[in-house]
């Protein structure tokens, strides 16, 4: 202390000792040395302490290094996944780290679905089963088996049943397989249960066809198509494959041949919304609309074996439901003059009438020229119709049946409690689950057995005729699990044969020995290695036969649906199917494709009839209400819809689950309750009344009033959306560059600066809005990918999503009537990007490639750039998401296997955006150099192309003059976001058309 | 200083002498603290706790704990910046710019708007710090030699804000500490106890009144308020640029400078209007800090709020004149969209209240000028609200628009902005002259040669 | 008393206007050292003293230039050379956004700068141990009266003169005032042990401070530097499966990836030998090829000549020559058998070879061979 005080000396009261700093001079020599000695030890003690002691962990490599594996490049495995896509697993070091399509598959040409795309997070789950549990506790599987084959032997000699209860069956080994075991325990029933299927579209085509196995539709060739209550892009038949063949048909860059899609449907299915004719129709009235169409058609053509049935006529119809007549005569007239170029769709899960009756228009429209019978889709099971889930549980609860097996099945949850099913398992002595993780019917079972994820199965599926898709694991179980084929089979073989992960391949191999026989193969081996190669076997599929349905069939059929107080439809989610994937964070936290909702469910009505019961949805804030049918009632938020037709509310199911681990537990509502036994998912005479609660249902988009006049068409007047009608275009090709405000030129003209230019690669992408349907293939692509966090609920609601790809949906017209238009937004990379020159540390800069890029190390996270981006695609990490969801949730060992090694895993506090994949475009160029060739970038793909089943989206190099991109890029439908900016954004987008006639548009 | 003494009232009341202005000034120093002042230090400390805690558990979790969100960057955290270093704008303007103008009657608050100036800017400079996503990185904004060999961005205007908030501390500062160097020296020979005596000749750096000293510091203090006089100005111009040199329609404005600055001025002069009041009171300084100074106050109010009021209508003027629909959208959505409450309550506070300053005797009711100027405050505050938030939050995408909401921690942080200003301005009371001391002698009446007035002998005696 | 020395006579004076007076007659009566004190500047003193103008004007325009100087230099340099990045599509020497960083900067030199000269430079701050301190004279001075002061340097000085003449003027309770004799004769001593244990305890806190704030504050919640991220890179260890367990994986058996290529005869070397015809001539192409893959893979055991002289000196046992009998009669498919799927300590070559290459391989071989053992018509 003095010493400080002596530096500033004060006569009065203080020691007059050394005077301020030492003086050097006065020290003697000796005393200097020692002075100094002193000062450099206290700097050396310093210094050490500054060393830097943490471990650096060390590197573990192959003992023996797999042949097809090379460090730090990825390695891709054909596979199929549980829904039947064909795929391609990406593995790093023999771990799967995403998926793509399988490119040389001929049916879904390298398109899978979104669930497949999300499916790699299940693998990781950390809330799957790791190993078999008994009532409830842990136990070795020896002593599983050893049990329950022992159980099983005593059920089968006491002459009970045993039932086996599954999903539908596409895979022929696995049907092989559940012959043997009928084979060994005789008295065993197999019974596939789905809530949604394709069962009422078989049924009517056996009724009309006699024939099980329904053609496929080569939608590519179809001029016109139209679909009843149908959503061909998100849950009816096989969505990445019909966006692929209907949107081949919906491009400017060959508008002359765009097709034309009617929607007839109550509700604003992803479909309905990329129709050129959206007519909403309530459900009620279905029948009698197909009836008058048909009527119409054969009064007007007076086809050969049809004749007219009831009084059912489109003026009636018309009038009595005030549909739009304007788009209905449209609909009549391009039926007649599109015969054999036209078709009629059903939704899958409508009533076998209204299949009936699209069969018999679609026979006068002589639609079988666009059926592929080649490629039919065959059935090994008869999926139980729903009078024979009655009976089977009726006998479960007489205690005909001893043991229940339920294999990768959740009937409890799907099952309406009408069933009663857990009534009815009560006086089952034995019940068996096999599922990947806890759910609603594993808590009712004795026996809970892990099985594998597909991407640790061996197996195969067959959806149609002439084409078999393989399933190879790409990694073994990574939890003690085994694979529900194994597993039987094991039972099967019973306890003296010992278990390995090789049985149900072994069992495979030979299925398919004979197969290879068929199509006399020359030698195995190489029939089965190339096989799996390629991920399918080509079969022969069936001729083409077309026999006319007999009109008594038309006849018989009666109205299926009453049109009386509220309609109730009830959908498959597009995301996370009939509930089996809802412990998928990704698919919860993916906008909605239509409502842009995450994390739930709702009532879909419509804005007119929800003034009329006093219902809002303001600022994400929802009125709930009370659905009732009969004794059964739900309730639940309502979500005010566009083009939902009036007193109708559309659910989406397979929300509101019980037992589905912490994410998807409780997420949305359940309205299985309001089903009966029939399982129709078309309800009627149903009443709402308003709860009076309020709910918060979160959109990552506001809503606002379409009648508002000042908002009103924002997105046309700013020129964020820019459409217009195929006959414009063809009329006048350069309608858009007429529209456009400032070219690439001018904004050069007028900069003060000269342009940089970009000698080697210059990165740009387009994206034609025809093409886009909305699907969001793209985000779940970009969220594997780029290792993108989930946010959870809450945090969407606080506007902090973190999707670098997000799909804008714009409204414009009526409620009524609206007319929606799709816009994919990402990172723009500018060449003069906002961003960049507001960043105080140069976090973001300009790439000599011309891409905008984000140098994580470097960002403290200001949030700059974010506020002074136009386009909003920045996202900030305002937590460790990982760390804050459902407490560090995804931050668990076995996800570290997840996320792709090629792209920074980013810390809280840091600003991230789309990078146009520049791990990719990094492995191309180095990939052109090993092989010493000259780098084009004409192999780089990004993520969201790879998914994009419509191929809207194309990526390139510009300076590549043979590049498509190049070619967009001056394509006459082209234009850039908020031009008049002049930031020089890089993502073109091709305008939207809209095969309308003209003067509907708007 | 250098004020010639013209044929005017003197700015100090009641003829005190040399003496007594020493008595008087330091009469705070002095005199240990009463339990008025006890209950006021513990009420903004208490303030100051809040914002600590609020602070510390935003270093731990992350910005998450606040409101913003993806379109709104940037709230609360840059609103309070923003708010801070407008007040603090008062001190410098009064003791460089009016002195320069060679008003007298600025010497009675110069020192305490000085005072003022330093805190408020000592607050400010922390946002722009905490307002980061790893605050542990902060000193990324500063360029400095590194392994990395990257430098800092020298186009963004959040770097030249850094420059310039740095720079306007560091003058003030001098500014302030040059003004007290003579006062401390008078303190430290009137002190009785070592401890006060040792600190203040620390401070005093040995100062001894020598004129051949008195000389080269008047000159100093030109010096310094030349430069003074651009650098206020220039601080909220750089500051304001933060929101110009951007894109975003409602920022994007030439306007912004000179509207900052008057709005700068106009808060600041209503901050040292409250906190003067006050003192004047509790301390008895009235008849130093007279009512002619106040009311002087006000009608500098009354210019940069008719200013401020001004810009108000040009924006719109240049939206609508502009053609740009993004620019008219924001700014008829400011006044009637889902913020129009905020607009109002700006609008308002700051032109309309203001605006009674016309009449002589709500000038110098001092009551009614303390709630106006109180209001001022609250309008200025939201006047940065506004600016901010409603332009981020309906920008170009109307697919990204959103609503902001602050949370508790937003408000625990802006709470505790003002428990720290206030808490160091308390302080400062107590251990320093809130008046200069040597100044206040120099314009007594009789302190200047050559000025027979009546009572020229009497000062000594 | 002990001579003190005396440092200068000091006299009070009550008004403005007698200060003036009298330090205009200390001027004029030839003193030069001499100072006036007062509790505030008072106007027209230095033109009483004959001060000359103030320098602080000339400090502050060379400051303030240095400084713009300074700062625009440095961004040009920082930005236009060190390390140019393209920002926003603007030039690498953006001046415009230049102006507002100078001009800062300008200020701040010029009066930071300033003021610092102006203290320690002219007045000589900071200085508490002057004579003038805790006199009676500084406490007048520095409250409410004026005074002169006469230092004993000036040459013109003798105590009894000054005070008589400081009398005459008028000045009131005259005081001689002398420099503090320990102050003067004050010897310096470093190894006093306060000092000493401060420096050690100084070292010690600083070093343990630094030691736990670098290595592990700073790697403690909330801090993160993105060091170790929640993925697994190649090689690296895998806290899924367990300590020194590997991240990376081997694909179950049986499966096959797009980029692996069946080899039909593994474990079947004569049906290789039978079967396999190398694809390849032996052109120059090839055979440089060829030697270029050997070169790096094989000779390291079997030598540059295929006659098994390992460069590994006997870390590894020594392969058998590539001449013997027995390898000249296998056919190339054999060979290719064995660079392929390996043989007793030699590995599989797979992985890093491909079917290419590895043919090219069989080539060189050949040529070795043919080499070796020249006939007499590859000679002509």
């Amino acid at each position: 202390m003095k010493l400080f005080f002596n530096l500033f000396k004060n006569k009065s009261e203080f020691s007059r000792k050394s005077k301020s700093a030492p003086d050097f001079e006065k020290m003697s020599a000796e005393s200097r040395r020692r002075f100094l000695a002193l000062m450099g030890a206290t700097t050396a003690l310093t210094a050490t302490a500054c060393k830097d002691y943490r471990d650096k962990g060390e590197i573990i490599s192959y003992n023996r290094k797999p042949q097809d594996v090379t460090y730090g490049k990825a390695n891709y495995y054909a596979s199929t996944y549980r829904d039947g896509s064909p795929i391609l697993i990406k593995t790093r070091e023999g771990r799967p780290i995403g998926i793509t399509g399988n490119d040389i598959h001929p049916t879904s040409k390298g398109k899978v679905s979104i669930q497949a795309e999300a499916s790699i997070l299940d693998l990781y789950d950390p809330e799957r089963l790791k190993f078999p549990l008994k009532n409830g506790n842990k136990t070795e599987w020896k002593t599983a088996n050893q049990e329950i084959v022992k159980r099983l032997d005593e059920i089968s000699a006491k002459g009970k049943e045993i039932a086996i209860i599954t999903g539908k069956i596409n895979s022929p080994t696995y049907a092989k397989l559940l012959n043997d075991f009928a084979g060994k325990y005789k008295n065993t029933g197999i019974y596939p249960i789905e809530l949604f299927s394709d069962r009422n579209k078989r049924l009517a085509w056996n009724a009309c066809y006699e024939s099980n196995e329904y053609p496929a539709i080569d939608w590519s060739k179809a001029n016109v198509i139209v679909a009843v209550e149908a959503d061909l892009f998100a849950s009816d038949g096989v969505p990445p494959e019909q966006i692929n063949e209907i949107t081949k048909r919906r491009s400017g860059e060959k508008a002359e041949n765009f097709n034309r899609i009617y929607a007839i449907e109550a509700g604003m299915s992803l479909f309905g919304a990329n129709a050129d004719y959206h007519i909403r129709v309530r459900p009620g009235v279905y029948y009698s609309l197909l009836l008058a169409i048909y009527n119409d058609l054969v009064v007007k053509l007076a086809p050969f074996g049809h004749s007219t049935i009831g009084d059912y006529s489109i003026e009636k119809v018309v009038a009595e439901n005030k549909l739009n007549q304007k788009k209905i005569n449209a609909l009549l007239n391009d039926l007649l003059n599109n015969q054999g170029k036209s078709i009629v769709y059903v939704g899958d899960n409508l009533p076998v009438q209204l299949h009936i009756i699209a069969n018999f228009i679609n026979d006068i429209l002589s639609a079988y020229e666009l059926f592929d019978y080649n490629s039919s889709y065959v059935e090994f099971f008869k999926i139980l119709e729903t009078s024979e889930i009655e009976n089977l549980i009726g006998r479960m609860k007489q205690g005909e049946i001893g043991a229940v097996i339920f294999a990768d099945i959740n009937p409890a949850y799907i099952l309406p409690p009408d069933f009663d099913l857990q009534g009815a398992l009560k006086n089952i002595e034995l019940k068996i689950a096999l599922t990947e993780r806890e759910n609603e019917t594993s808590k009712l079972s004795d026996f809970v057995l892990p099985i594998n994820h597909p991407f640790e199965s061996w197996g195969d599926y067959q959806t149609r005729k002439n084409i078999v898709n393989l399933q190879q694991p790409v990694i073994e179980p990574i939890f003690d699990t085994r694979q529900k084929e194994a597993i039987l089979l094991s039972w099967i073989y019973g306890n003296n044969a010992e278990y390995s992960f090789d049985l149900y391949h072994k069992y495979l191999k030979n299925k398919y020995l004979e197969v290879a026989k068929q199509l006399n193969a020359v030698d195995f081996d190489s029939f089965w290695y190339s096989a799996l190669h390629d991920g399918f076997i080509q079969l022969k599929g069936n001729e083409k036969n077309i026999t006319k349905p007999k009109l008594i069939i038309l006849r018989q059929t009666k109205k299926p649906i009453e049109d009386s107080g509220i309609s109730i439809v009830l959908k498959k989610s597009p995301l996370i199917g009939d509930g089996r994937y809802s412990s998928n964070g990704w698919l919860q936290e993916i906008p909605h494709p239509v409502s842009k909702i995450v994390w739930d469910n709702y009532a879909a009505i419509s804005p007119i009839t929800a003034k009329r019961y006093g219902l809002d949805y303001k600022d994400f804030k929802s009125s709930v209400i009370k659905i009732s049918i009969g004794s059964k009632e739900i309730t639940m938020p309502i979500l005010l819809q566009p083009g939902v037709a009036e007193d109708t509310i559309i659910i989406e199911l397979g929300y509101g689950r019980k037992e589905a681990g912490t994410i998807g537990t409780g997420v949305g509502f359940d309205a299985i309750p309001l089903m009966d036994k029939t399982l129709s998912v078309v309800l009627s005479g149903a009443k709402i009344e308003k709860t009076g609660k309020k709910y918060k249902l979160f959109a990552t988009q506001e809503f606002h009033k379409l009648e508002d006049e000042y908002l009103k068409d924002l997105h046309r007047k700013r020129q964020l959306i820019q459409d217009g009608t195929v006959a414009m275009y063809l009329s006048n090709p350069n309608f858009i560059q007429k529209q456009r405000i400032m070219t690439e030129e001018e904004i050069d003209k007028h900069s003060v600066n000269p342009p940089h230019n970009y000698p080697e690669a210059k990165w740009a992408m387009a994206i034609d809005l025809s093409r886009c349907v909305g699907c969001s293939n793209c985000v779940a692509a970009c969220n594997v990918e780029n290792n993108i966090p989930i946010v959870g609920k809450e945090e969407c609601g606080n506007g902090r999503e973190m999707h670098w790809m997000r799909i804008d949906r714009y409204y414009s017209g009526t409620s009524e009537e609206p007319i929606v238009s799709y816009l994919p937004v990402l990172c723009q990379h500018c060449d003069m990007a906002p961003c960049e020159n507001v960043c105080p540390v140069v976090a973001t800069t300009h790439s000599t490639d011309g891409l905008n890029q984000m140098t994580y190390n470097r960002c403290v996270g200001t949030r700059y750039c974010a506020n002074n981006c136009p386009y909003k695609v920045r996202r900030f990490n305002f937590y460790d998401f990982r760390h804050r969801f459902a407490d560090g949730y995804y931050e668990q060992d076995s996800l570290e296997l997840l996320h792709n090694p090629e792209v920074t895993v980013r810390s809280r506090g840091v600003m991230e955006k789309c990078t146009f994949c520049v791990q990719r475009i990094a492995e191309a160029r180095q990939g052109a150099k090993s092989k010493g060739k000259e780098f084009t970038g004409a192999e780089v793909r990004t993520a969201c192309q790879e998914a994009c089943p419509a191929n809207a989206i194309v990526f390139g190099n510009v300076n590549d003059p043979n590049s498509e991109i190049s070619r967009l890029i001056k394509h006459n439908l082209g234009y850039k976001l908020i031009e008049i900016l002049g930031i020089k954004p890089n993502v073109t987008y091709l305008a939207k058309l809209r095969n309308t006639n003209s003067e509907d548009l708007t | 200083m250098s004020i010639e003494v013209l044929k005017e009232p003197s700015v100090i009341e009641g003829k005190p002498t040399f003496v007594e202005i020493d008595e008087q000034i330091s009469s705070p120093i002095d005199k240990s603290p009463n339990i008025k002042y006890l209950i006021a230090l513990g009420i903004t400390s208490t303030m100051l706790l809040i914002g600590v805690i609020s602070i510390g558990a935003t270093f731990f979790y992350g910005i998450g704990l606040w409101g913003n969100n993806n379109p709104v960057g940037w709230a609360f955290d840059i609103i309070n910046f923003v708010f801070w270093v407008g007040i603090g704008h008062a001190g410098t303007l009064i003791s460089a710019i009016l002195f320069l103008f060679r008003q007298k009657w600025r010497t009675g608050i110069a020192r305490f708007a000085e005072g003022m100036t330093i805190f408020a800017v000592m607050t400010a400079a922390l946002f722009p710090l905490i307002h980061v996503g790893r605050p542990w990185l902060a000193g990324y904004l500063f360029p400095y030699p590194n392994q990395h060999h990257l430098w800092v961005n020298f186009t963004s205007p959040l770097l030249w804000d850094v420059f310039a908030v740095s720079t306007y501390f560091t003058v003030s500062f001098v500014f302030w500490y040059i003004g007290l160097i003579p006062d401390f020296a008078t303190l430290r020979d009137r002190a009785k106890s070592g401890v006060k005596k040792v600190i203040y000749s620390i401070l005093s750096l040995g100062w001894r009144f020598s004129n051949r000293h008195w000389h080269n510091y008047e000159m100093i203090y030109l010096i310094l308020a030349g430069f003074a006089t651009p650098l206020v100005l220039s601080v909220h111009t750089i500051v304001s640029f933060d929101f110009a040199v951007s894109i975003m329609p409602g920022w994007h404005t030439t306007i912004f400078p000179p509207y900052f600055v008057a709005g700068a001025v106009f808060s600041g002069f209503a901050m040292v209007q409250n906190v003067l009041i006050i003192i004047r009171k509790i301390f008895n300084f009235e008849h130093i800090i007279t009512l002619d100074t106040l009311e002087k106050m006000n009608k500098i109010m009354l210019a940069t709020g008719s200013m401020v009021g001004y810009a108000y209508g040009m924006e719109f003027f240049i939206a609508w004149y502009s053609g740009s629909q993004f620019e008219s959208f924001v700014f008829i959505n400011r006044a009637f969209g889902p913020y129009a409450w905020a607009y109002w309550i700006m609008v308002s506070c700051n032109v309309v209240f203001p605006q009674l300053f016309w009449f002589k005797k709500i000038r110098r009711n001092i009551p009614i000028m303390f709630v106006i100027a109180v209001l001022v405050n609250v309008g200025m505050w939201f006047e940065r609200f506004v600016i901010i938030v409603t332009s981020l939050a309906h920008d170009f995408m109307p697919s990204s628009w959103a609503y902001y909401k602050p949370t508790l921690v937003d408000f625990g942080i802006l709470i505790g902005s003002s428990g720290l200003f206030f808490t160091l301005l308390l302080l400062f009371i107590k251990a320093m002259p809130v008046i200069s001391i040597a100044e206040v002698k120099a314009v007594l009446d009789g302190a200047q040669p050559h000025h027979h007035t009546h009572n020229g002998g009497r000062n000594g005696k | 008393m002990e001579n003190k020395i005396i440092y200068g006579v000091t006299g009070i004076f009550d008004t403005p206007d007698e200060i003036i007076s009298a330090a205009k007659q200390v001027k004029s009566s030839g003193f030069e050292r001499f100072d006036v004190h007062s509790p505030y500047p008072i106007h027209g003193m230095p033109k009483a003293m004959r001060l000359g103008a103030s320098p602080l004007g000339y400090f502050a325009l060379v400051f303030g230039l240095t400084g713009a100087f300074a700062a625009f230099a440095l961004m040009t340099y920082l930005m236009g050379y060190d390390y140019p990045l393209i920002i926003s599509g603007k030039p690498f020497i953006p001046i415009p956004a230049f102006i507002p960083v100078t001009f800062e900067v300008t200020v701040l030199l010029a009066s930071v700068g300033t003021v610092l000269a102006m203290l320690f430079l002219l007045f000589k701050l900071p200085n508490n141990s002057h004579p003038l301190h805790d006199t009676d004279y500084m406490k007048k001075v520095s409250s409410n009266k004026f005074g002169v002061c006469i230092e004993a340097k000036d040459e013109k000085f003798n105590e009894a003169e000054v005070i008589e003449f400081l009398k005459s003027i008028g000045a009131k309770d005259i005081e001689v005032i002398y420099y503090d004799n320990e102050a003067l004769n004050f010897k310096v001593n470093i190894f006093e042990w306060m000092f000493v244990a401060f420096l050690v305890v100084s070292a010690l806190v600083v070093s343990g401070a630094t030691y736990i704030v670098l290595n592990k504050l700073m790697f403690a919640p909330p801090f993160n530097w993105m060091m170790e991220q929640h993925r697994l890179d190649a090689q690296v260890e895998s806290k899924f499966f367990g300590k020194g367990n590997f991240s990376m994986r081997v694909a179950p058996a049986g499966t096959v990836s797009r980029n692996s290529n069946q080899f039909k005869f593994s474990g079947q070397p004569e049906l290789a030998d039978a079967k396999l015809i190398n694809p390849l001539i032996p052109t120059e192409e090839n055979l440089r090829k060829g030697m270029k893959k050997y070169d790096i893979y094989c000779s390291p055991c079997h030598g540059y000549y295929g006659i098994g002289d390992a460069r590994l000196n006997g870390q590894f046992p020594n392969p058998p020559s590539l001449h013997s009998e027995k390898v000249r009669n296998w056919g190339d498919g054999h060979i290719f058998y064995v660079i392929t799927e390996g043989q007793n300590s030699m590995p599989s070559y797979s992985s890093q070879l491909t079917n290419e290459e590895k043919w090219a391989i069989v080539l060189y071989v050949r040529a070795l061979q043919r080499a070796m053992n020249a006939k007499e018509e590859d000679v002509k």
